[in-house]
C-alpha cells in the first residue's frame, strides 16, 4: 500500500462519523429542551456529536500505522445470498407461507458457501424445512400460513 | 388454455361463495385467534386468556390468544383491520382504541369503520394514590393541596396516552392547575418509584394497587368510577371530592374486522356474554378488582356506543392538553 | 430459625413430585426453546407460559422458574456454540464462550457456565431467603439520579469488555446507545429514527440487533476464506474442566455471584448490568488480560455467574414489592394474577407457602438444571462437528423463524440483515461488537433517568452530586476513567523514554 495509514480505521472512522451526522441531521427535527425537560432531540444531538467527534480521532489515529494484515477477500457471494435471503424471508413469509420461503430461503444460503453443491443444497433445504416445521410449527405452535394468500389457488 | 383457465377460475369462485355460505352455519370450523396488542403477562393480555379460555369451551374450537404489542397497541389494531373478515381473528383492545385517533395521525385504521364490534368485556376502575408521607390527608385536603402546589406536584404515569394520562390530564383538567408530569415506562417502574417515595402521585388500575394499598405502603385518595368499588369501599369516588361526574374506567372491547357476517358476530357475541357469565371468569375478574359487565353491555351496540362516546371525549380532552404522538 | 422453618415449608412445597416433575419439564422445555437461535429468555417464557395456565398456582410458577433457568442457560449455550446471543447478558457470555468454542473448548466453557450459574444461584437463592424484605427496601433508594449514575459507571467500566482499541470501543458504545434511541420517545411520544415505519416505534428489536451484528456478521466472516480454509471446530479436546480450569474459575464466580446479587435488587436495570460488570472485573483483575476476547474461561465463569445470581435477585423486588425488575418478571406478574395472586408486599404473609416454595424450587431448578445439563455438554458440542456449510444456513433460518415467531413483526428480519451488513463491516474494520449491544440496552434507561432526574430536579444538575448514593457512582465513574487511562499514560511514557534511549 502506498499510503501510510490504516484503511480499517480510516473506514470504521468514517462509518461513525457518518452514523453521527445521520443522527444529528435527523435530531434537529425534533424538539431539544430545556435542561428542565429535555426534548426527543436532546440526547440524541449530543452523543451524536460525540459519536462524530469519536469517529474523527478513530480516523486520526489511523494516519501513520498502516494495517499489519492485508484485508481479507470481500465475500461477495455470501453477503448477496445470505442478506438476500434474509430479505427474502422478510419479503415473502405472509404472502408465500412457511414451507415455500423455508425451502427457498434454505436452499439460497446453503448456496452462499462454495463448498455445498446444488444438489447438496437442495437436501439441506428440504432437511431444515422438515426441522423447522418440526420445531417451530408443530412444537411451538407458531401461527403462521403453511401456504400463503399468494398461493391460495384451491384454498378459500 | 384460457378456457380451462376460466372453467377453473368460475370453479374457485363457486366454492368460494360455497365456502363462505357454509362456514357461516359451522362456526367455528377452525382455531380462532384473539389478537392482543400487547405483550403477553399484561392486564389486558390477562383479560383476554381468561375470556378465550371460556369462549372455546362455548365455541368448541380453540380460542388462541396471539400477542402483536407494540406503538400504544396500533399495531396489533391495525393488522386485525386488514385481517380477512371470517370470523377467525379477533382483536381485543382496552381504552386505548378511543384514544389512538387523537393520539396518533397517521393512524392505518379507523376504529369505528374498520371494525365490527362484538362487546364490552371489563371495566377496570382506577385509583388516585400518593406515596404514603404525602402531606394531603383525605380528598378533600388533596383537592386543596393540588390547586395551591401545581407544578411543585410530581405526577407519575405510563407515557403518551396510557390511561394513567388520561386520568391525571382529567384531574388537572377539572381543577384547572397542572402539576409536572413525570413519564414511564409502564405503572410498573412509577409504582417503584412511588413506593420509593422518589415522586408524589399517580393514578393506577385497581389490578396494581389493592395490595399496595391494603398493605399501607402507598396512600389512596380515591376512584376514578362514578360508584364506590367493593374491594375499597373506604375510597371516596373522586366526584364526591368535588370534580363533578368524573368517570373514568379502563374498559375492554371485543372487534372483529369490519365486514364480518353479522351471523358470525352474533355467535360470537353470545359466546362472550356466556363466557361473562361463568363463575371462574367472575371470580378471577374479581381477583383483579374488576368485574365481567352486565349481559346487556357486551353487545355490539353497548360497544359502539361506549366506543363513540369515548373518542369524543377524548379527542377534547387530548386536545386541550396538546399532547399527540403524531 | 425462623429462616429455617420458613424453607423447610418450601422445601415441603417444592419437593413434591409433581413440583418436581413440572420444575423439571420447565428446565427441560425452557433449555430446548432457549437454544433455538434468536430465541431469548423473555421470548422463551412469553412462548411457554401459556402452558402452565392450566396448572395450580405453586405448580405453574415453579415450572415457569424452571422455564427460566432453562431458558437463561439454553440462550447461553447458543451464544458458546455458534455466538447468536439471544439477550444482552448472553452477548458478554459469546466474548469468550465463542472462542473458546473454535479452540475446541466448548465443553469447559459450557460446564463452567453451568456450574458457576449453580453455585450463584445457591447463594443468591439464600440471599433472597434471608434478606429480600430488607434488600428492596434498600433497593427504593434508588430514584432516576441513582440509576443515572450507576448506568454511566457500567458503560464507563465497559470499555474493558473490547480487546483492541479504547478509542473504537468508545465510539461503538456511543453508536449502540444512539440505536437504542430508536422509536418512540416516552416522555413525548415523539417517534425518533423511525423512517415512518409504525414497526420501529417500539424501537429496533434487541434480538435482531444481536443475531445480526455477533450471528449474521460472524456467517460473513467465515465465508471470506472459506476456499482455503475449513470453518468450524477441528477437533473437540475435552468436555469437562481441567483441574487448571477449577482453579481459575473459582474467583470470578465467586466474584460474578457477588456483583450479581447486588445489581440484582436494583429494579431499575440493575441486572443488565451484572454481567458486563463481571466481565470488566475479571479482566481487570486477571493476571493475563491479553488472554480476554481470544477464550479465557474466567470470561464465561465470571459473567455467567454474575446474571444467575442477578436473575434470581431480581426476584427479591417482585416478590418483596410486586415490581417487575424487566420483561421476563413483567410475565411473571402476568402468570401471579392469571393464578389468582396479586404480586406485592402481603404476599409473604397471605401466601407463605407459595412465596417460600417458588424460592426452593428456584434452588431445585438449578439443581435440576446442572443435572440436566451437564450430561447434555457432549451433545451440545456433537452439534458443533456438523459441518460449518450445512449448519450455517440452519443458524440463518432459525435466526429468522425465531425473530419472526416473537413478534410477527417483518421490519424484526430486516433489521437483522441490516445489522449483519454493519456488524460485518466494523468488525472488519477492527471494531468489536459486544460494547455496542451494551450500549444498545443501555441507551433508553440512559436517557430516561436523565431526563427523569432532570424534571424531578426541575432542571438543577447538582441533583447528581447532591444525593449522596449518586454522587459516590459518579465519583467510582471517575476513578474507573482515570485507572483505564493511567496504564496507556503510562505506556506511552514508556515508549517515550523508549525512543529517547
Amino acid at each position: 500500500m502506498a499510503l501510510n495509514v490504516s484503511k480499517n480505521d480510516l473506514a470504521s472512522g468514517a462509518m461513525f462519523i457518518a452514523f453521527g451526522a445521520y443522527f444529528v441531521l435527523e435530531s434537529t427535527r425534533y424538539e431539544f429542551g430545556t435542561p428542565f425537560r429535555m426534548g426527543p432531540g436532546f440526547m440524541p444531538v449530543v452523543l451524536g456529536a460525540v459519536l462524530v467527534a469519536l469517529g474523527l480521532a478513530v480516523a486520526a489515529k489511523g494516519f501513520g500505522k498502516p494495517d499489519d494484515e492485508a484485508p481479507a477477500p470481500w465475500p461477495w457471494r455470501g453477503i448477496a445470498l445470505v442478506l438476500g435471503t434474509i430479505v427474502f424471508f422478510a419479503a415473502t413469509i405472509r404472502g408465500l407461507g412457511f414451507i415455500p420461503v423455508v425451502l427457498i430461503s434454505g436452499f439460497a444460503t446453503a448456496m452462499s458457501s462454495t463448498r455445498n453443491s446444488i444438489l447438496q443444497a437442495l437436501v439441506i433445504a428440504v432437511g431444515l424445512c422438515v426441522l423447522c416445521y418440526a420445531i417451530f410449527v408443530f412444537g411451538l405452535g407458531m401461527l403462521v400460513p403453511m401456504f400463503g394468500p399468494w398461493l391460495n389457488f384451491a384454498g378459500a | 388454455m384460457k378456457t380451462v383457465f376460466r372453467t377453473l377460475a368460475l370453479g374457485l369462485a363457486a366454492s368460494t361463495v360455497l365456502g363462505t355460505a357454509v362456514m357461516a352455519q359451522e362456526y367455528p370450523t377452525q382455531p380462532v385467534t384473539i389478537v392482543v396488542p400487547f405483550a403477553a403477562g399484561g392486564p389486558t393480555d390477562t383479560v383476554t386468556r381468561l375470556v378465550a379460555a371460556a369462549m372455546s369451551e362455548d365455541l368448541g374450537q380453540q380460542v388462541v390468544v396471539q400477542n402483536v404489542g407494540g406503538a400504544g397497541g396500533t399495531l396489533g389494531a391495525g393488522q386485525v383491520a386488514a385481517a380477512p373478515n371470517d370470523g377467525y381473528t379477533l382483536l381485543l383492545h382496552h381504552i386505548g382504541m378511543s384514544t389512538a385517533p387523537s393520539l396518533y395521525a397517521s393512524l392505518p385504521f379507523d376504529p369505528l369503520t374498520d371494525f365490527a364490534t362484538i362487546g364490552l368485556v371489563t371495566e377496570v376502575p382506577m385509583t388516585v394514590v400518593a406515596r404514603k408521607d404525602f402531606e394531603p390527608a383525605t380528598l378533600e385536603d388533596l383537592v386543596a393541596y393540588i390547586k395551591e402546589n401545581g407544578e411543585n406536584i410530581t405526577y407519575a404515569n405510563a407515557g403518551i396516552g396510557a390511561a394513567s394520562q388520561l386520568c391525571g390530564l382529567l384531574i388537572m383538567d377539572a381543577l384547572e392547575t397542572k402539576m409536572t408530569e413525570v413519564p414511564y415506562q409502564g405503572t410498573g417502574p412509577a409504582m417503584t418509584d412511588l413506593l420509593g417515595g422518589q415522586i408524589d402521585m399517580m393514578c393506577d388500575q385497581t389490578t396494581n394497587t389493592t395490595n399496595q394499598i391494603q398493605a399501607g405502603e402507598i396512600k389512596a385518595y380515591a376512584v376514578t368510577t362514578p360508584e364506590r368499588i367493593a374491594v375499597l369501599p373506604d375510597l371516596p369516588t373522586l366526584s364526591e371530592g368535588g370534580l363533578e361526574n368524573f368517570n373514568l374506567a379502563i374498559w375492554h372491547g371485543l372487534y372483529a374486522p369490519a365486514g364480518t357476517d353479522p351471523a358470525i358476530i352474533e355467535r360470537l357475541t353470545a359466546s362472550l356474554q356466556k363466557a361473562l357469565a361463568d363463575e371462574n371468569v367472575g371470580n378471577s375478574f374479581a381477583e383483579l378488582g374488576t368485574y365481567p359487565v352486565a349481559a346487556d353491555q357486551a353487545t355490539p351496540t353497548a360497544l359502539t356506543e361506549k366506543l363513540e362516546g369515548q373518542i369524543a371525549l377524548w379527542s377534547e380532552v387530548i386536545a386541550a392538553a396538546g399532547v399527540a404522538a403524531q | 430459625m425462623d429462616l429455617l422453618s420458613s424453607l423447610s415449608l418450601g422445601f415441603s412445597v417444592a419437593l413434591d413430585p409433581s413440583n418436581i416433575l413440572y420444575c423439571f419439564l420447565g428446565v427441560l422445555l425452557g433449555t430446548l426453546v432457549g437454544v433455538l437461535p434468536g430465541i431469548g429468555p423473555t421470548a422463551t417464557i412469553a412462548m411457554l407460559l401459556p402452558i402452565t395456565f392450566s396448572l395450580n398456582a405453586e405448580t405453574a410458577l415453579i415450572m415457569l422458574a424452571g422455564i427460566y433457568y432453562g431458558a437463561q442457560y439454553g440462550g447461553s449455550t447458543t451464544a458458546i456454540l455458534i455466538n447468536l446471543p439471544g439477550e444482552s447478558s448472553a452477548a458478554v457470555t459469546a466474548i469468550d464462550g465463542y472462542q473458546m468454542a473454535r479452540k475446541g473448548r466448548a465443553g469447559p466453557a459450557l460446564a463452567a457456565a453451568a456450574l458457576g450459574s449453580f453455585f450463584a444461584g445457591t447463594v443468591a437463592t439464600f440471599l433472597l431467603a434471608a434478606f429480600a424484605p430488607p434488600l428492596a427496601r434498600a433497593a427504593l433508594n434508588f430514584g432516576a439520579p441513582e440509576y443515572f449514575s450507576l448506568i454511566v459507571l457500567g458503560l464507563l467500566v465497559s470499555i474493558a469488555l473490547a480487546h483492541g482499541s479504547i478509542l473504537k470501543a468508545l465510539a461503538m458504545i456511543v453508536l449502540g446507545l444512539l440505536l437504542g434511541m430508536v422509536g418512540q420517545d416516552i416522555y413525548t411520544g415523539t417517534p425518533r429514527f423511525t423512517f415512518g415505519l409504525r414497526e420501529l416505534f417500539g424501537g429496533l428489536n434487541f434480538v435482531a440487533v444481536a443475531v445480526g451484528i455477533f450471528g449474521i456478521a460472524e456467517i460473513l466472516r467465515n465465508l471470506e476464506n472459506e476456499r482455503e480454509r475449513e470453518v468450524g471446530v477441528k477437533e473437540v479436546k475435552n468436555l469437562w474442566l481441567t483441574r487448571e480450569d477449577f482453579r481459575r474459575i473459582i474467583a470470578p464466580v465467586l466474584r460474578g455471584t457477588g456483583i450479581g446479587s447486588i445489581l440484582g435488587v436494583l429494579p431499575g436495570g440493575g441486572h443488565i448490568l451484572s454481567s458486563f460488570a463481571s466481565y470488566s472485573a475479571e479482566k481487570r483483575l486477571s493476571k493475563h488480560p491479553e488472554e480476554f476476547g481470544k477464550g479465557a474461561i474466567e470470561g464465561v465463569a465470571g459473567p455467567e455467574s454474575a446474571n444467575n445470581a442477578a436473575a434470581q435477585t431480581s426476584f427479591i423486588p417482585l416478590m418483596t414489592l410486586g415490581i417487575p425488575a424487566h420483561p421476563v418478571m413483567a410475565l411473571m406478574i402476568g402468570a401471579f394474577i392469571l393464578q389468582g395472586i396479586t404480586p406485592g408486599p402481603n404476599v409473604i404473609n397471605e401466601q407463605p407457602a407459595l412465596f417460600w416454595g417458588i424460592i426452593a424450587s428456584m434452588w431445585i431448578g438449578n439443581l435440576l438444571l446442572v443435572i440436566l445439563n451437564l450430561p447434555l455438554v457432549g451433545l451440545w458440542v456433537k452439534m458443533l462437528s456438523i459441518p460449518y456449510r450445512m449448519l450455517f444456513p440452519a443458524i440463518v433460518l432459525f435466526a429468522c423463524i425465531g425473530t419472526f415467531s416473537i413478534n410477527q413483526n417483518i421490519y424484526d428480519i430486516y433489521a437483522i440483515a441490516f445489522f449483519g451488513i454493519m456488524g460485518y463491516l466494523l468488525i472488519r474494520f477492527g471494531c468489536e461488537p459486544a460494547p455496542l449491544l451494551l450500549g444498545f440496552v443501555l441507551g433508553p434507561l440512559l436517557e430516561e433517568h436523565l431526563r427523569r432526574a432532570m424534571i424531578i430536579s426541575r432542571g438543577d444538575p447538582m441533583i447528581f452530586i447532591e444525593r449522596p448514593i449518586s454522587a459516590t457512582l459518579l465519583a467510582l465513574a471517575l476513578a474507573a476513567v482515570i485507572l483505564a487511562v493511567l496504564p496507556s499514560i503510562r505506556k506511552k511514557r514508556d515508549e517515550v523514554f523508549v525512543e529517547e534511549d
